[in-house]
């Protein structure tokens, strides 16, 4: 499977490979209870998310299942790191991957995550020819469920108190796309952009 | 948590009971075939694999833990023909959540026996093992199958298309699920 070239330039922001140095920016988003949900390192002090950022550094391309592509997304203008997207491969037959991603209370709501997850699903596609990437979200996360509808990822499941987190039932969204379907979107798009330049 | 319902457990027109050596005939019988398989993981099954997976039924009649599962063979209360399976499967104790499978011969589909069996299997899951969440999947093209589970109540959750690969093709899957209280509410009856 490729190894995709990092890093990657979107607009606003540069998406690398984390690095040990990033561990006071990390520290920041990623022992907030919202984020935990998603995680696979639990992490809720700096001893707990120095060894999770350890293992993070060493997942940056697809060599057998389980594997993840897991990019710092840093902000160009100021070169802040705010959060983090993810691919992981959970199914090499079937060409399936989970996405995820978080960006930090401060930066949200400016269309950084959705500008990640875009080049998230083109790196998964056009690269490390994916065949479906999905993603979940708790139903009360209108926000992210909104995100990932924009991008054209089609409402796949709404489990209702599937499990208790944090001593309620929760709710889970499921959200998937396949390749044809971005691949046709994504270049209806990039024509459209020709067209007005 | 250990829940093991006492057997048989008899319906207004089945009964459901561990499986015995005697059964392998008649699970052949629907097994070998590819209008059953198609809607299946396995392909069709051989005589031999339909032994060895009844043997390894044995005992499966308890659920205690992750994973655990109950499985009964479904017999014609007259006729004493086995004529279906049916299982309940503990997914996970800690949020009470199980899951509700069922396999009927041909022969003996449309006259509301997997409703009837998969009825006492919800019974048995909520008030029994006292689960929260009961759920069931089913290829998308088996429309019989997932009439069943509308006819018990529970809602579709779920529409998974081409997210794994099974026996060469694309599969489609739906998740149906049912709550404690929808199901105490009177969903599906």
């Amino acid at each position: 499977m490729t190894v995709p070239d990092f890093p990657i330039e979107t607009k606003r922001l540069v998406l690398r490979p984390f690095l040990k140095s990033d561990l006071e920016a990390v520290m920041q988003y990623h022992a907030l209870p919202e984020v935990q949900r998603y995680l696979d390192w639990k992490a809720r002090d700096r001893v707990e998310v120095k060894s999770a950022l350890e293992a993070m550094v060493q997942q940056h391309r697809f060599q057998r299942p389980g594997d993840a592509v897991i990019l710092a997304l840093v902000r160009r203008a100021d070169n802040a790191l705010i959060g983090q997207a993810s691919l992981r491969w959970v199914d090499a037959t079937a060409g399936q991957a989970e996405l995820r991603f978080i960006v930090g209370p401060a930066q949200r709501r400016q269309g950084y995550a959705r500008e990640a997850v875009r080049e998230m699903l083109d790196l998964g596609f056009e690269q490390l020819g994916l065949h479906r990437v999905f993603a979940r979200c708790s139903a009360r996360n209108q926000a992210s469920a909104n995100l990932l509808r924009s991008v054209g990822m089609r409402l796949e499941a709404h489990y209702r108190e599937h499990a208790l987190f944090q001593g309620e039932w929760d709710e889970e969204l499921h959200f998937a796309i396949l390749d044809r379907e971005w691949l046709r979107g994504s270049k209806v798009k990039e024509i459209h952009r020709n067209m007005v330049a | 948590m250990a829940y093991a319902p006492h057997l048989p457990v008899e319906t207004e027109r089945l009964r459901l009971r561990p499986f015995t050596r005697g059964d392998v005939d008649a699970v052949f019988d629907y097994r070998r075939r590819e209008d059953v398989a198609r809607y299946l993981f396995d392909g069709p099954m051989s005589h031999e694999s339909v032994a060895e997976a009844l043997q390894a039924r044995v005992g499966h009649d308890t659920l205690d833990g992750d994973g655990s599962k109950i499985f009964l063979a479904v017999e014609h209360k007259v006729t004493h023909r086995l004529i279906g399976e049916v299982s309940l499967i503990l997914r996970d104790a800690a949020n009470r959540q199980g899951e509700i499978g069922y396999i009927f011969h041909p022969d003996h589909h449309g006259h509301g026996f997997a409703t009837e069996a998969a009825r006492a299997l919800l019974e048995m899951g909520f008030a029994g093992a006292g689960l929260h969440r009961i759920y069931a999947r089913c290829a998308a093209a088996n429309t019989a199958s997932w009439k069943v589970m509308e006819r018990l109540g529970m809602r579709r959750e779920a529409h998974f298309r081409e997210h794994i690969f099974v026996r060469g093709a694309w599969d489609e899957e739906f998740v149906y699920a049912v709550l404690e209280g929808e199901w105490r509410a009177g969903a599906g009856r």
